[in-house]
This record gives structure tokens, C-alpha cells and sequence, in this order.
């Protein structure tokens, strides 16, 4: 009797680990969101509202092209370096205005996704030690560019970090764009299509005659664009070029927000909203911590249990 | 090679040139005209308690030696990526170059078993006398034996070693930290009149630095000041980037926040952005940080804060007069505090220059 | 009648939207060899991993010597004296071959340490006795499959096992090979082992079982002896069509000799080298002709229609359809030529099975349907519903994951992305293998009409009577060369093995008389 008892609830629990893997992000964010608004004082205006948004914006745009390495089945460790490497070539180019600036933060991030992605799709190298390279190197070179902090005088930049579009700050509406235009790009165009299929079965996309190589190098100059972005951004609203601490563990923070999210790190899949949500997530989680001033050491001990809770939810959903 | 992978190659090349080159860059003027370096002022060291020890030659062994004539090893514990670092190699430098010493230094690029290697470098280099910024306090038995073997003084800045003075290394020069702590306490309580509530923006946990710092505020103000609360402790980790995402939740979920203690000038210049962003004025919170840079006592006298206290990172003109006193005979104090400096509105003006 | 070592009783397992057992009874008896057969999708792969702990059943009770011992997991059910050998060999490819038949006992010797030269000695003995004569220090990987399959019955074996359980065991192996297997099954069964072999040959279920359980759409639809159960008997239980139906469609499907074309090959190949694996080899197959590619396993065939394809990228050699030069080792420019390759590896190389049926079936296409990268939902859906419905794909809906399809689906699935890419030459590995025998019928029956429709196809089988029957010519690989061609009416199962068989003789020959060509090709290998 006590088999089949046990028997009967087995699909139960797989069904409910799926379930989680794919919707207990949202839970999560809904428990502390109503936690905060039941014991966080001044959590619920609209300026608290704003500062987090602002601080979650380069962690989710980070998330973003990570989401895109690792639904390819890989995973792009460079992406804390390339926020140094563009912080660097923001202060070098400031002189030309924020937007050249910009253009050359992205070149340098797409020079790196370039790097990371041949190695990867031509030479071979595993992605994890392909960007691990670039992960140490991008952060040499950052400091190479500019030995120390720097601070931003620009007003067009200072303005990029603190100005706002009827109430939503510039970093916010950018990472909302981003968002949208990695979605769509997901879910409607052929190369999303071709990402999904070399992430689930790269023999078997290979043999449909699809351009892997080519698919996969483009994934990483995404992720460095991406990551070039979030560092513009990151630089703007510091008001200064640091490249010895901007971008510290933001590996660590993007893989966290895109495995809570849902997607899953065998590859095949994107979970674009998950990853959103799972960026919020640790956000949230920071700000819970740091508003309740309890010690710093816990907000580390904090991640480690979401991603080890979402670890464990993709592990029982993927021994179907 | 595959057609794709030599455009890629040549098309990364490109890129790499044209985004790294900084023959085209064109960075922003420093309005300021920074000048860190070794001018402005160097250390002086604190009036030495009664009956501290002392060191000398004949205790510690070796012969004595003209400093000028000899060779001095410096080893770098950080990266020169700070103002504190870089401070300090060029104030070493700078203090050589006139004494006309020859300096060889190494810098560990926080990496410690680089540092020992380094050092164990310079002996062979031939150092006859070493200084040493430690990256820990801990590990250096294997170097201070092979330099007992030579009779190689040391001495070492801003971190001292778990070793015995005048045994294994000749002296210490470095800043109270505790003290530094409490002398911002002091600064804080005279900002807010002893009463408020206070936050503590930390260093990086684990640090000595952070520890001490801490340490020597909260006692100062539990002993002076019983109506100021320490009602929020974050660790920035030293950087201006955590310090100002700290200070933006702080200032969300505590409004009526009185003052903001930085255990660095980085993470108060980040408390200073967010207070900035959030619509505050210049002093409506009082913020006291620690180090001295420029930026931070800039800060002072754009009355965003209230009072630095000097971390002095000028080691070069101590290290070397108390380096020529041991070898040439005289009695040096094994532990040598340096005088720090504060700067208040009263003087930030008149010592902008002095900072780093 | 001797209790049952292995039974079920009324066993369920339920699947999103599918019933895969319907309360199934089933039982083995010690000293049996006991045959599963069914349909692909009928449950016996469901059953298996039931018994086996991998799945835990949502109804029923699974019974070790008539006691309920439902397995939790696969440990469990190992260390209840049931192993299992799989199709795909599911062992440590980088451990040595005696490091995999050891695995979790090792020998230890003095301090706990492992004691190798024993495990060596050991291992060399116990593999010979499966005829699988090898350097027992070498990574299992480096061993073909057979041989891989030979210690994964060897572990299975040796680690005392009362039942043992074989999926498809045969479906990777040599003739020489199948041989030493039964000896082995029928040795283990004189010593008191219950065996569950599922198999889709049914000479080999002849050859070697005593009973046999049959299951269609996940119930039991027969059980009992396999003596005096007629072959035709049995197709018809398991397909649930009529004798008569099936004599009158026979089991194998392809049509007669299609129109010989005169026209110009569609497909020439000429002087393909493989380093190690492929020495000049040529043929050409014209539209509308089925030409099949003969040899045993580890010939090359598999070898040649990557390398056509793409797929390999070989040292010398030219791949030309209708006339143009592919540009060789890019599966993508194959694809534009005109060449698709059904995969002998369905399940690596074949199905994305993440992805939906619809995505499977539009993959290789994607940019055709596509505007300024953009796809274009609409007309993906007209191509997928074209193709399910031609093909008659068994799918909840085309959002369904093509990797919960049963083979013979998942094999129309890529069949159905290869005619989407309006290929010219279709190269066909092992197109059969591993489906049931419905769809196996079906399959044949599409690549007639194909070939009729003046399509080239290259057809790649291990099933004897299917290459003969499916192709108008053969072409004979040994050793990854062409060892002679059969045309017209030499096309018959005799011929062929005569062919393969010669050629093994003239090997020596072969050597006197150009001694330099093999040593060459010998110093390859």
C-alpha cells in the first residue's frame, strides 16, 4: 500500500519541480515584494521603486546576453571584465561626447565577443575556459587603458545617469528596449531559431546544414555588446570610470538571474521574462538584506540558496 | 582557414585597433590638474609614547652601511589602481631619487605568494635593505629567514607582519587605524551635536582595516556621544560603486538618516552620488570619511562632506630617514605611528594641495 | 510452473497527454529467455525502464519472486539482481575497458587501493569468453560498438545478475557478433538467469527466446510460449491488423525495380577519402534510382554518406551533384546543392529534441521561410502541416516536443525536414532501424515513391532483405573501400553476401598483388 502511495505522488513532485523551475522566480519575487511592503518601512514610493530599478538595469542587461550564451550551451565568464573594458574606453573617449563613447565601448565589446566566440566555434575551446581567458585579460587590459578611477565631467553623460523620460530613468528605458529587442530576437527571428536548435543538439544542428559557427560567434558578440552597454551605463550613473571594481562578480549575479529564470544550462532554451524576473529577484534579495542592515556576509549566503534552490528544480526536471 | 574565420580574425583585429588605440582617444580634461605624487605632505610621525622599544643595530645584527651608497628593495603589496598606492610608490621613489638611493622595486599585484617570490627576488637582486607594503599580516617566515641570513633590515609600511620586532624586522611605520576610527567619531559627533542616527558604510569584510576602523568609531562614540546611533552597518567593499548603491538604499528605507561614516573616501564619494540623485542638499547628512584623496577633501570644500580624516600614504621621507638612523648607528622606534592629518572646512581649502 | 523472478501486476505509467502502460501484467521466470515485442510507442521501452527503478509507475506494483518490490531507482533494482544492457551502451567511455566492467567492485588490494594488474587479468579472461580480444587498459570509447555492447553484457553478467534485461542488444552488432551473443544468452539462461530481450528481428526472437509478451498502444495483447506461435501470428498481433491483411502487404514494402534511368547521375562521387576510414571511393546514382551501399558494419557506408554529406570532412575526392562541385566537409553547402543526409544516429544527429515537431520539421529550411531574418510564422505553419499530414506524424499537435516521439515518428519528423529542403539526392542511414514495423512500412513506401518522383537515394541498411528489395543497384564497401556492384538481376541477399564474402577472401590476393596500396592503407589504421 505505502508503494503505491508513494508511486502516485512521484509525477506529483516531478510536475511541481517543473512547475518551479519555470514560475517560482515569479513566486519568489511576489513573496518579497509583499514581504517589503509588509515590513520594509518607505518601500512602497515610487522613488524606492526608481532606485531599484535603476540598480537592477546593468545586472539585467548583463542577464540578457548571458541568457543568449547559455541557451546556446555555453556561458560567457568575460562579461564582469567587458563593464571594466568599457568603463575604460568611455573615460578615453569622453572627449568626443557620450555617444561616441559609447560606440567605442561596444566595439570593444563586440571585439571581445569576436575573440570569445572563435575561439569557441573555430578553434574549439570550451566556453567556460575561452571566456575565462578574457575574463582575467579584459580586466588587465581595462587598467592598462586606465590605470585608475576617473571621474566623468561630461554633463551629457551625467545626465544619462541621473536624468529621466517622464519619470523612467535612461538606464531603466534602455535595459526595457534591450529587453524587448533580445526577445524578439529570440523568439522571431532564424537566428533565435538556430540558437535554440545548436543549444539543444549542436550534431544534430550541424547536420541540418545550420551556419553553428557562425550562430555561436554571434551569440558572444552579443554578450559583449550587451555587457559593453550595461558598463557605459554603470559608468554614467557612478559619474566615474572605475575599472578595478566595476563589473566584480557580475558573472556571478547574470548566470544566477538567467538559471533562476528558468533557463536551463544543459541549453536549448531562453527564458527571456525568467531572466527579467530573476534579476529582479537578486535585486530584491540585495535590497531586503541591506534595508534590514543585517550582516553583508548573508546577502552572499542568500544567493547561494536561490541558486541552489534553482539548481535543484532544473536537476528534477531534467532526470525526465 | 575557413573563409568565415578569416574575416572574423581580420575583423577583430580591426576592431580591437580602432576601439584600443589611444592614438585617436580623446579623454576629458582633469578640470582639477591632478598631481599625485610625492609633493605636497609627507609624514610625520607621532610623538613617540614613554618607554616604547626601541631598535638598533647591534641588537638586531648586521654592520653598519652608508644609506647612500646602498641598494633598497621595495616591494608593492596592490596594483598602483588607488591613489593610496600609487601615493605611495611615488613618494618612495621620489624620497630615493633625492637621496640619490638606488631603489628596486616589485609590485605583488595582490597575488601574496608573488609577493614572496618578489621579495626573495630583490635579496638576490641584491637589496641590502628592504621596504615592504605586506598584502597580509601572516606567511613571511620563509622570507624573513632568508633575510636574517644576510642581516637584511626591514622595514615595513602601512601593514605590519606577524613576526617579533628587532628580531625578525627592524620597525613598523604605519597609521592607527583604530585611531583614524576613532578621530572621524570625533568629527561626527561635532557634526550632529552627539545626538542622530548614524550609518556606517564598511570596507571589505575580513579586512584589518575595516575591523579597526570600525572599531575605533563605535567605542569613540559609545564613550562620547551615548545619543548617537549607529543604526545601519553595509559593507561598500571600498569601492565608490557599492558605496553609492548602499547609500540609495539606506536613504530609501531610512529618510531621516543623520550622518554617514565612509570607512574610505571611495565609498563616501559614492554616498555623496546618491545623496546627489536623491535630491538632498550639501549637508543635510553629515558624511566623515577616512583617507585623504583629492577628491574626497575637494568634497570637504564643496561642503558635500564634512570632514576627512588623512590616511597618509607619503611613506617615502620616514622610511628612509628611519632606515638611515638604523644604519648608521642610531635607536629607532619598532613601532612608529604617523601624525595623521584631518581636514575640515576650516583648512581643506588651504591643504587641497596637500592631499593625494 | 516455476514462480515468476520478475513480474508486474496491473502496472500504470501515465506521460503528459499519453497512456504509456495500461495496466500491464508481465512475468519471467528463471532460466527463460523471455521476448517484449511491440510497436514502437506500444510501451516496451516504458516497461523496461519501470523495471528497471528508471521510472516510477503511476499505478500497479512491480514483483521480485512474487513480492512487491517497486524500485526506486536504478541502484535499487541492480542491487536487487536485475541489470539492463540498453541500446545505446551506457558505460564510462573514458575509463579503461576494465575500469567499466569493475566499476563500484573493484579489486582492492593492499590499504584499500584498487588492485589493477588483477582487475587486468581478470578483465582480459572474463572479455575473452565474449570473443572481445582487447587492450584491457584502453578507454572503452576507443572500441567499437559491438564490443562496447560485449562488456556491457559482460558487467551485466558478471556482477551476478538473476535478471537480466536487454533493449535492441543486437541492433549495433556484427552477424559474427549476434552469434556470440546468444551463445552467451543461452548460457545464461542453462545457468538459471531470467532474460527480457526486446528486439524488432524476429529471427533472432526465434533463434533465441522461449516466450514472448506482446504489447500494442501500452496493453498486454498476448503472452505465452513462443514455440508453435506462427511468425505471421505475431506481426499481426503486434501491428492489430489481420493475417490476411498482412500476408497480402507482406512485411517490407518496397516496390520492384524502379525505371533504370539512362539520365545523367544526379549524384557523382568520385576518388572520396576519409583519412583512416575512406579510400577512394566512387559511385554515382542516377534520379529516380535507389542505389544501395552494401557491407558490414564498420565498412564505411556510414562513412561515405557523411563525407558526402558534408558531415565528415575528407582528404581527397569530389563530390559533384548534377554536374556542380559541392564544396566538401559543410553540411550547409551540401544542403544547398541538393544533398540531404538522414543520419544513422536518429537521436544525436537527427531530432533536436527540445524543440517542437514544427521547429524540427522547419530547421533546415528556416531561412527559406524567412524575411530579412525574420520568420515568417505563417509560412512555416503551411510547410509543417503539409508534411505531418503527408507523412501521417503521430503527434499530440506540432507543438508537441519532437524528443517525447516514439522512433518511427521522430524519424518521419526528419524525413519530413529533409523533403522540406527539396533535396535532389537523399542519402538514407539505417532509415529502418529501431521503428516498428508500421511505420518501417511506411517508410519504404515513401522512399519508392521518392525515387519514382526522380529523386536519387542512396539507401544504407543492415536489414539484408530490406537493402535488397529497397535498391536497384548495390555498391559493396569493405574496409572503407568499393569491393564490387550488383545490378539487375544479381541483386539478391545470396549475391550480396557472396559479394562481401569474396571480397574478404581476395583480401591476401589483393595484397600480393599490390602490396603497396594496403600496407598504405594498413599503416592508416
Amino acid at each position: 500500500m505505502t508503494d503505491t502511495a508513494a508511486a502516485r505522488t512521484a509525477p506529483d513532485r516531478a510536475a511541481v519541480h517543473a512547475w518551479l523551475q519555470a514560475y517560482g522566480v515569479y513566486v519568489g519575487v511576489a513573496v518579497l515584494l509583499l514581504f517589503n511592503i509588509a515590513f520594509t518601512d518607505h518601500f512602497l514610493s515610487a522613488e524606492n521603486f526608481r532606485t531599484q530599478a535603476v540598480q537592477v538595469a546593468p545586472i539585467l542587461i548583463v542577464a540578457l546576453g548571458m541568457a543568449l550564451a547559455i541557451g546556446s550551451e555555453g556561458i560567457d565568464l568575460s562579461v564582469g571584465s567587458v563593464m571594466a573594458l568599457s568603463t575604460s574606453l568611455v573615460a578615453l573617449y569622453l572627449g568626443y561626447g557620450p555617444w561616441i563613447a559609447l560606440l567605442a565601448a561596444v566595439l570593444g565589446g563586440v571585439a571581445v565577443g569576436m575573440v570569445n566566440g572563435s575561439l569557441i566555434a573555430f578553434v574549439g575551446v570550451q566556453p567556460i575556459v575561452a571566456t575565462l581567458a578574457l575574463m582575467v585579460g579584459g580586466r588587465g587590459l581595462a587598467l592598462v587603458l586606465l590605470p585608475q578611477l576617473k571621474d566623468v565631467r561630461d554633463p551629457g553623460m551625467r545626465a544619462l545617469g541621473s536624468g529621466d523620460v517622464l519619470g523612467v530613468p535612461y538606464p531603466v528605458l534602455i535595459a526595457v528596449a534591450l529587453v524587448a529587442v533580445v526577445a524578439f530576437t529570440v523568439r522571431r527571428t532564424t537566428f533565435g531559431r538556430q540558437l535554440l536548435a545548436i543549444g539543444d543538439s549542436r550534431p544534430a544542428a550541424r547536420l541540418a546544414g545550420l551556419p553553428v559557427r557562425r550562430v555561436l560567434v554571434y551569440v558572444y558578440i552579443a554578450s559583449g555588446a550587451l555587457a559593453a552597454v550595461a558598463g557605459f551605463l554603470a559608468t554614467a550613473r557612478l559619474q566615474a570610470s572605475d575599472p578595478t571594481s566595476l563589473g566584480t562578480l557580475m558573472e556571478l549575479s547574470a548566470i544566477t538571474a538567467v538559471v533562476v529564470g528558468g533557463t536551463p544550462l544543459s541549453g536549448g532554451r531562453v527564458r527571456i521574462g525568467g531572466t527579467v524576473a530573476g534579476a529582479v529577484l537578486i535585486q530584491l534579495l540585495t535590497a531586503t538584506l541591506v534595508k534590514h542592515d543585517l550582516p553583508p556576509s548573508w546577502t552572499q549566503m542568500a544567493q547561494a540558496v536561490v541558486i541552489v534552490a534553482a539548481v535543484y528544480a532544473a536537476r528534477e526536471r531534467g532526470k525526465r | 582557414m575557413n573563409p568565415l574565420a578569416r574575416r572574423l580574425t581580420a575583423t577583430t583585429a580591426l576592431l580591437t585597433a580602432l576601439a584600443l588605440t589611444t592614438a585617436c582617444a580623446k579623454s576629458e580634461d582633469d578640470a582639477a590638474g591632478k598631481s599625485s605624487g610625492s609633493q605636497g605632505g609627507g609624514q610625520v610621525a607621532a610623538e613617540p609614547t614613554k618607554g616604547a622599544k626601541t631598535c638598533t643595530i647591534g641588537r638586531y645584527g648586521g654592520k653598519k652601511l652608508d644609506l647612500e651608497k646602498a641598494t633598497v628593495g621595495f616591494s608593492q603589496s596592490e596594483k598602483e589602481a588607488n591613489p593610496f598606492r600609487i601615493a605611495e610608490t611615488a613618494s618612495l621613489k621620489a624620497e630615493a631619487k633625492k637621496r640619490g638611493v638606488k631603489l628596486l622595486s616589485a609590485n605583488a599585484q595582490s597575488q601574496f605568494s608573488k609577493q614572496i617570490s618578489d621579495v626573495q627576488d630583490l635579496i638576490s637582486k641584491g637589496a641590502d635593505l628592504l621596504v615592504i607594503a605586506p598584502l597580509n599580516s601572516d606567511g613571511w617566515e620563509p622570507v624573513l629567514k632568508q633575510a636574517a641570513a644576510k642581516k637584511i633590515p626591514i622595514v615595513t609600511v602601512d601593514r605590519k607582519i606577524n613576526a617579533k620586532a628587532c628580531d625578525d624586522y627592524v620597525s613598523f611605520i604605519g597609521s592607527d587605524f583604530v585611531e583614524q576610527g576613532r578621530r572621524a567619531a570625533d568629527q561626527m559627533i561635532k557634526a550632529t551635536g552627539g545626538k542622530g542616527k548614524v550609518a556606517i558604510l564598511l570596507g571589505t569584510p575580513g579586512n584589518n582595516v575595516t575591523t579597526e576602523r570600525t572599531e575605533g568609531f563605535r567605542d569613540r562614540v559609545k564613550q562620547k556621544a551615548p545619543g548617537l546611533k549607529v543604526v545601519f552597518k553595509q559593507t561598500g567593499e571600498f569601492a565608490r560603486e557599492k558605496g553609492q548603491q548602499v547609500t540609495e538604499q539606506l536613504i530609501q528605507s531610512k529618510p531621516d538618516i543623520d550622518g554617514i561614516y565612509a570607512e574610505n573616501d571611495e565609498m563616501g564619494l559614492g554616498a555623496v552620488n546618491a545623496l546627489k540623485s536623491a535630491g538632498k542638499k550639501a549637508g543635510d547628512v553629515k558624511i566623515v570619511t577616512v583617507d585623504g584623496t583629492r577628491n574626497a577633501v575637494q568634497g570637504v570644500t564643496d561642503k558635500w562632506i564634512h570632514g576627512v580624516i588623512e590616511s597618509n600614504p607619503r611613506f617615502g621621507p620616514l622610511a628612509f630617514s628611519t632606515l638611515d638612523d638604523f644604519t648608521s648607528g642610531k635607536k629607532v622606534a619598532q613601532t612608529i605611528v604617523i601624525k595623521d592629518r584631518v581636514y575640515t572646512r576650516a583648512n581643506a581649502e588651504r591643504d587641497l594641495s596637500k592631499a593625494y | 510452473m516455476a514462480e515468476h523472478v520478475l513480474s508486474t501486476r496491473s502496472l500504470t505509467k501515465r506521460f503528459p497527454g499519453v497512456l504509456a502502460l495500461d495496466r500491464v501484467d508481465f512475468g519471467v521466470r528463471a532460466g527463460e529467455v523471455h521476448a517484449l515485442i511491440g510497436e514502437n510507442g506500444a510501451g516496451k521501452s516504458t516497461l523496461i525502464k519501470v523495471l528497471t527503478g528508471v521510472y516510477a509507475p503511476d499505478g500497479g506494483e512491480v514483483l521480485r519472486d512474487g513480492g512487491p518490490a517497486t524500485f526506486g531507482t536504478p541502484l535499487a533494482a541492480q542491487q536487487a539482481g536485475i541489470s539492463t544492457i540498453y541500446q545505446e551502451v551506457n558505460l564510462v567511455p573514458l575509463m579503461s575497458v576494465a575500469r567499466n566492467l569493475f566499476l563500484g567492485r573493484e579489486p582492492r588490494g593492499r590499504f584499500g587501493l584498487i588492485d589493477f594488474d588483477r582487475m587486468h587479468r581478470e578483465s582480459e579472461r572474463i572479455l575473452s569468453e565474449y570473443g572481445v580480444r582487447t587492450d584491457v587498459r584502453r578507454p572503452l570509447g576507443e572500441l567499437g560498438v559491438g564490443a562496447q555492447q560485449m562488456v556491457a553484457l559482460a558487467r551485466a553478467v558478471w556482477v551476478d545478475a538473476k535478471v537480466v534485461v536487454m533493449d535492441e542488444p543486437t541492433s549495433s552488432l556484427e552477424p559474427r557478433e549476434v552469434e556470440t551473443l546468444f551463445g552467451v544468452i543461452r548460457r545464461l539462461r542453462d545457468r538459471g538467469v531470467a532474460v527480457v530481450y526486446v528486439s524488432h528481428r524476429l529471427d533472432e526472437l526465434y533463434a533465441v527466446c522461449d516466450a514472448v509478451t506482446v504489447l500494442r498502444d501500452g496493453r498486454t495483447v498476448h503472452t505465452g510460449p513462443l514455440q508453435g506461435l506462427e511468425r505471421l501470428r505475431l506481426v499481426s498481433m503486434m501491428l492489430g491488423r489481420e493475417i490476411g491483411e498482412v500476408r497480402a502487404e507482406g512485411t517490407t514494402k518496397f516496390g520492384g525495380d524502379h525505371e533504370a534511368a539512362s539520365a545523367e547521375p544526379v549524384l557523382r562521387v568520385d576518388g572520396l577519402s576519409v583519412q583512416h576510414q575512406l579510400h577512394d571511393v566512387s559511385f554515382a546514382v542516377r534520379p529516380g534510382e535507389v542505389v544501395g551501399l552494401g557491407g558490414l558494419l564498420g565498412s564505411g557506408r556510414t562513412e561515405t554518406a557523411k563525407s558526402v554529406a558534408g558531415a565528415l570532412a575528407p582528404s581527397a575526392g569530389r563530390v559533384t551533384v548534377a554536374g556542380a562541385r559541392v564544396r566538401t566537409g559543410s553540411p550547409g553547402a551540401a544542403i544547398r546543392a541538393g544533398i540531404s543526409l538522414l543520419p544513422e544516429d536518429r537521436k544525436t544527429e537527427g531530432i533536436v529534441p527540445g524543440l517542437s515537431v514544427r521547429e524540427n520539421i522547419a530547421l533546415a529550411v528556416l531561412p527559406r521561410l524567412s524575411r530579412a531574418g525574420l520568420v515568417s510564422e505563417a509560412r512555416i505553419d503551411s510547410l509543417v502541416g503539409t508534411f505531418m499530414e503527408r507523412l501521417r506524424i503521430k503527434a499530440s499537435s506540432p507543438h508537441q516536443k519532437a524528443g517525447e516521439l516514439s522512433g518511427g515518428n521522430q524519424q518521419k519528423v526528419l524525413l519530413a525536414r529533409w523533403l522540406a529542403a527539396e533535396p535532389r539526392v537523399l542519402l538514407l542511414d539505417e532509415p529502418t532501424r529501431g521503428i516498428d514495423v508500421g511505420a518501417k512500412a511506411e517508410v519504404q513506401k515513401l522512399v519508392d515513391e521518392l525515387a519514382a518522383d526522380g529523386l536519387g537515394v542512396l539507401l544504407i541498411s543492415s536489414d539484408l532483405e530490406e537493402l535488397i528489395e529497397g535498391s536497384d543497384r548495390v555498391v559493396v564497401l569493405r574496409d572503407g573501400a568499393v569491393v564490387g556492384e550488383l545490378t539487375g538481376d544479381e541483386v539478391t541477399e545470396d549475391r550480396l553476401m557472396e559479394a562481401i564474402a569474396a571480397a574478404a577472401e581476395e583480401e591476401p590476393h589483393l595484397a600480393d598483388a599490390a602490396p603497396g596500396d594496403v600496407r598504405k592503407a594498413a599503416a592508416h589504421d
